[in-house]
């Protein structure tokens, strides 16, 4: 208990979530816990009616009306135990749904706050197990978990205090065994959380096993491995097996030691409450007032362990809650200047952007400006490309005074209001599960068939949706229509095109979509950029070679800046990308005139 | 211990009484029919020594603690007897749960297994078709929570299904023998009872499943908002992504709140029932006291009896639902067992050697649905050593070309043959052996890069060395601390998208095959990694007859043929300066890499 009660007092931070549900509901909470407390009580009542009953058969004192009237009160107690019951199961695991409910919606309407710097450190699957598993312990602590708590405490101590009324001294006696159980219990608890956690490894990793080799299934059958997978897929299960046994073995201890308590208790009572009912100390009917009483007793100490482990799990995701919650983003702005009407002017001064943890700086020193027109960003992967993009949709958080809006400081700006300037086609494409024509217009609902299906023409795609069996309202997803990559980045093309916004970046966003098509949409797009700025990453020259200004990015710098044939002239750096994408060499220079490449 | 964020599959809930499927589990059951046994009569001892306890307490009371006929100290030494056979009962009792529960689960876990790897290796064997109409997910499932859910079957419900049942029938025969009359009384309950859980359990399914339906939505809104958050954010569509998660909160916490009141109705009427039965005992059996029939220590067993015959029902409905979602899993896991290969397999299979390494495909159509043709009457031939390079838009039918040569797919018409046999009468497994794969993606085995290079294959060290110069991959190993050694995959370490290119090629020199298939990366890589993979191809190609979707113009150029396709047909073949004179189709994609501009 006091390991329990320390236990609570650190994890203050992480209770303090919990605190305003609490305050909200104390009504709820106050009257489930007296519920309780009214069970308990009523509860203890029956082993003395018991008892009136056995020592009046035993003296032949008691009549059959007498018999009767007992029995009625025991059903009597037992219909408002009934009633009360069901009073504190609405009651108190109600309020642990309303408390999950709370803390599940607090958590998503922070989320949706947060910045992209927060999601690259924390996978989806990591936040989908926050809000599955941790919120579910967390309701389970503070519904059955409350529950059984205040009733063992209570039920411990109200019963103990019967029994000491009837006989201190064998009260003592039949409670001796009982610290051995918490003892055992608190130490096999920790045993047992290890192995259940190595039992829980074991088997996320035999689902990632499976996963990926079948995700892979065509390699696996093309170089002939269905033999030696099934033959690693066998170790691991039989690794499994193993500890899945060894948490078997102290699960086998637990139960049936708590068992194994609570009858030697039993066998105290019958030895030395028997020798005092013969030596007459008490009656019969206290004697068996007492066994049943010990019954009742059982159940709160095991009940203890159990309840110190479902604190212990709620409060440790309670924490890990809490650590989401605390997180902020880092984009901050503060909103001291008006939006300016145009934009028609992005600079970027003197910008160095690096990573939480990495030492490498993932943009350096840039200075660029950026007016309508189409601004080719190109370079390998790594060279800071989507970095850049993220900035300027504003999606990762910069300096003071590094990019400006009509020489407006962004960061003065509203962030909500900049966004609204920006439309975006990111490099990893998400639809969501709808229809069609309902991922188009995700930005913009009011929008008409019209423009949706305008939008989608420009990109390219309007013609594949007519092809579908029900067009735009084709559902898409896992039991709707199959895209292939090249589709869903022109779907979100369309969308964002359908945004109608000044400033629109392609962050290699047509990756997937083979050139031919890619030089259709980069002609169609000519009339809707010519006064808006508009930001195409690519890791292709050729569809750029029109675009106003090219900048090549590499290692985080521009390496070069011009229009293409300028840098064809003047960069041999852009002039190598190009020469090696498109001549015929059959091997390129060994010497390449690339600038900072790798070290040999 | 499942984590599949409650995603729960409801298509189809099978009947517990479904006999085939009964059938289907028992043979998995039955080479462990010793052990089951043993549990089984383990189940006897634990309730044979369960029960024997109030039957002593009983004694104890009517021969010892009342019995005035005989001395103190007969008394006190009868009663010491007493306890020490308690005692023995006791310590047999928890001897025997303790053995019952790590048999059982030995015994279960051993049965999961099987049926895991048999389920495994099964559905290595299904042909690629399958795999297209599964999404990975639903399959990864079978072999996780599917398996895991029949597991909790057997561990909880076998277990319990004896004990339980041995324990209520064992309650009644004892109390029938005890007193016949009281026993028939106390039956009058039974229906009560089972109509009470019958309707219990039909509405707590119901109840559970509603609230796993919907917390899967909840789940899968999330999943869908965690990934797609950089579009809420940049389309601003907070405020009804917010609204949304709320509603289908609401929504569960409705459900969670019905599943309580159905809870809070049905487990304090249990209590109830166990009550009124205490209340009986009271009643009747006190009177059958006053009558003389019975003695009290008659009637405290009995009380002590009642207890224990209501601790089972509380949960029998829950090991009810158990049930259920097992038989539901057993089903869809026997249904995936039943699924055959499409491609069944000749009677007869050949095994040429040695291979020449001609390929000639005859005529051939096919299409992966009967919708959508891809391949449309395809002839060509493949002299042995000869290069050739297939070209083509996206879409054109390049990658299936190479699923029917390595027999991923039959054709729907036509044929393909090497070295003048069908592929349909050559054993699928010694065709793969013999045509060496480099694919885009590449599989990485968890395990050392000594095994990755050389799978099933064997080489001594200075082979290998060899091996590794020419993939070009020796700098990458000889960096590594424990060189080839290394692990590599799940467990290892992580290799970049250019060095599994590498190791691809390495494969295909330690298997060294007449046939080389290589479908190109267009993924971008950094030059210097670009130049190693060129000589790479250059080293593996040599000697082989190859056939290569390619996106290198060097590797183009380094083709002795090349085949334009477009649409499911060859359209232009020759080398690159015929084709470029010719002007057409592949003149036409050529001048859209170089110039990014159509000269036609």
């Amino acid at each position: 208990m006091q390991k329990f009660f320390r236990y609570l007092s650190q994890s203050k931070d992480a209770l303090s979530l919990v605190v305003p549900a609490f305050k909200r509901n104390r009504l709820r909470v106050l009257s489930g816990f007296l519920a309780i407390i009214a069970v308990d009580i009523i509860q203890l009542q029956i082993p003395r009616i018991i008892k009136k009953a056995v020592d009046g058969l035993q003296e032949s004192s008691v009549t059959q009306p007498e018999l009767l009237r007992y029995g009625l009160m025991i059903v009597a107690l037992a219909l408002s135990i009934a009633a009360l019951r069901f009073g504190w199961r609405y009651l108190i695991l109600g309020f642990s749904r309303i408390l999950e409910r709370d803390l599940r919606c607090t958590m998503f309407s922070h989320l949706l706050t947060l910045d992209n710097r927060f999601f690259q450190k924390r996978s989806t699957g990591e936040l989908m197990a926050l809000s599955s598993n941790d919120l579910a312990s967390v309701q389970i602590a503070f519904g059955m978990g409350m529950v059984a708590g205040a009733d063992a405490v209570f039920m411990t101590i109200a019963t103990l205090g019967f029994m000491a009324y009837i006989h201190p001294i064998l009260t003592l006696i039949a409670i001796s065994p009982m610290p051995v159980l918490a003892i055992l219990t608190t130490v096999l608890s920790a045993r047992l959380h290890k192995r259940f956690t190595k039992v829980q490894e074991q088997f996320s990793e035999l689902t990632e096993f499976v996963r990926s080799c079948l995700a892979s299934i065509r390699l696996v059958k093309a170089h002939t491995q269905e033999k030696h997978q099934s033959g690693l897929f066998n170790d691991m299960g039989k690794e499994y097996v193993r500890d899945n046994i060894r948490l078997a073995m102290v699960q086998g201890t637990l139960f049936p030691f708590a068992g194994l308590i609570a009858n030697t208790s039993m066998l105290l009572v019958i030895f030395f409450g028997g020798r005092y009912t013969i030596e007459g100390h008490i009656t019969v009917g206290e004697f068996v007032a007492f066994t049943s009483y010990l019954f009742m007793l059982t159940w709160p100490m095991m009940a203890l362990g159990w309840v110190t482990s479902l604190f212990q799990r709620g409060i440790t995701s309670l924490g890990r809650i809490s650590g989401v919650l605390d997180e902020h983003t880092a984009l901050t702005s503060t909103e001291t200047e008006k939006l300016p009407a145009d934009t028609k002017k992005l600079r970027i001064q003197d910008l160095t952007y690096t990573y939480p943890g990495q030492n490498r700086p993932a943009l350096e020193k840039i200075s660029l400006e950026i007016s309508p027109g189409i601004l080719g960003v190109v370079g390998r992967t790594g060279s800071g490309k989507s970095t850049l993009c993220h900035i300027l949709a504003r999606l990762s958080p910069v300096m003071d005074n590094t990019v400006f809006l009509e020489n407006r400081d962004i960061n003065t700006l509203s962030i909500t209001d900049f966004r609204s300037r920006v439309a975006y086609v990111p490099q990893d494409i998400i639809l969501f599960a709808d229809t069609i024509a309902a991922n188009i217009s995700l930005g913009n609902t009011d929008a008409t068939m019209d423009e949706i299906q305008k939008a989608a023409a420009t990109a390219s795609i309007h013609d594949e949706i007519m092809e579908m069996e029900e067009g735009y309202q084709s559902r898409i997803g896992e039991r709707g229509v199959k895209l292939s990559g090249g589709q869903r980045q022109r779907i979100a093309l369309a969308r964002a095109l359908l945004l109608d916004r000044p400033v629109l970046i392609i962050d290699d966003g047509l990756s997937s979509v083979d050139m031919d098509t890619e030089q259709k949409i980069i002609a169609a797009l000519s009339g809707y950029i010519r006064d808006r700025i508009c930001i195409i990453v690519s890791h292709r020259i050729a569809p750029l070679v029109n675009a106003n200004t090219l900048i090549v990015l590499d290692q985080g710098r521009i390496a070069a800046q011009g229009a293409h044939e300028e840098l064809l002239r003047t960069n041999s750096f852009y002039a190598t990308i190009h020469k090696y994408q498109t001549s015929f060499t059959t091997t390129p220079p060994e010497n390449s005139t690339e600038p900072g490449g790798p070290a040999r | 211990m499942k984590h599949d964020f409650g995603y729960f599959e409801e298509d189809h809930l099978s009947q517990v009484s479904d006999v085939k499927l009964w059938k289907r589990i028992l043979t998995y059951i039955s080479p462990y029919w010793k052990q089951i046994t043993t549990a089984v009569l383990l189940s006897f001892v634990i309730t044979a020594a369960g029960l024997a306890l109030p039957y002593l307490i009983s004694l104890a009371i009517d021969d010892y603690i009342i019995n005035t006929e005989i001395t103190r100290l007969d008394r006190i030494s009868g009663l010491t007897k007493i306890a020490t056979v308690f005692a023995c009962f006791v310590i047999l009792g928890f001897l025997a749960n303790f053995f019952q529960v790590i048999l059982l689960e030995w015994t279960g876990q051993n049965i999961m297994h099987r049926m895991r790897q048999d389920l495994f290796s099964h559905i290595l064997t299904l042909n690629l078709g399958f795999f297209n109409n599964n999404p990975i997910g639903k399959l990864v499932t079978r072999l996780t929570n599917d398996i895991q859910n029949m597991h909790d079957m057997f561990t909880s419900i076998i277990v319990t299904l004896f004990n339980d049942l041995f324990r209520i029938v064992g309650i009644f025969i004892i109390l029938a023998w005890m007193d016949w009359r009281l026993a028939l009384v106390m039956s009058l309950l039974v229906p009560i009872i089972i109509l009470n859980t019958v309707w219990f359990s039909r509405l707590a399914r119901k109840a559970f499943r509603e609230i796993r339906t919907q917390l899967a939505r909840i789940n899968t809104y999330l999943q869908e908002s965690l990934s797609g958050m950089e579009v809420i954010q940049l389309f601003q569509r907070e405020d009804e992504a917010e609204v949304r998660y709320r509603n289908l909160s609401r929504d569960y916490l409705n459900k969670s709140i019905y599943q309580i009141k159905i809870f809070g109705i049905f487990m304090p009427m249990i209590e109830l029932l166990s009550a009124i039965s205490i209340a009986i005992v009271i009643w009747h059996g006190g009177g059958e006291v006053l009558d003389g029939r019975i003695t009290i220590g008659v009637l405290v067993a009995f009380l002590a009896y009642m207890r224990l015959f209501f601790q089972p029902l509380r949960e029998l409905s829950q090991k009810y639902s158990i049930v259920q979602s097992a038989m539901a899993s057993a089903e869809r896991i026997f249904q995936l067992m039943d699924t055959k290969p499409v491609m069944a397999a000749p009677e007869k299979t050949i095994q040429p050697s040695p291979t020449r390494g001609h390929i000639a495909f005859k005529n051939v159509s096919f299409g992966y649905n009967r919708k959508t043709r891809i391949l449309h009457d395809l002839s060509f031939t493949i002299e042995p050593g000869e290069t050739v390079a297939v070209v083509g838009p996206t879409g054109a039918g390049k990658s299936t070309l190479i699923n029917l040569l390595e027999r991923f797919y039959d054709p729907d018409q036509g044929g393909i043959f090497l070295d003048g046999h069908d592929l349909k009468k050559i054993d699928t497994l010694w065709l793969r052996n013999h045509i060496g794969f480099v694919m885009q993606d590449v599989l990485i085995v968890p395990d050392t890069i000594r095994k990755n290079i050389l799978l099933s294959h064997e080489a001594d060290d200075n082979t290998l060395e060899k091996i590794l110069e020419q993939s070009q991959l020796a700098e990458f190993v000889h960096s590594l601390d424990k060189g080839w050694e290394t692990k590599v995959g799940q467990r290892g370490i992580e290799m970049s998208a250019g060095q599994r290119q590498l190791l691809a090629f390495a494969r295909v020199l330690a298997s060294d095959p007449r046939i080389l298939v290589l479908d190109e990366a267009t993924s971008n890589v950094d030059s210097e990694t670009e130049i190693r993979i060129e000589r790479a191809v250059a080293t593996t190609l040599a000697n082989r007859t190859g056939i290569v979707i390619a996106h290198r113009l060097s590797t183009i150029r380094r083709a002795d043929r090349i085949l334009v396709m477009d649409k499911g047909k060859i359209i232009e073949q020759g080398t690159h300066e015929i084709l470029m004179a010719q002007g057409g189709m592949y003149a036409h994609l050529q001048n859209l890499h170089m110039n990014g501009t159509d000269v036609k």
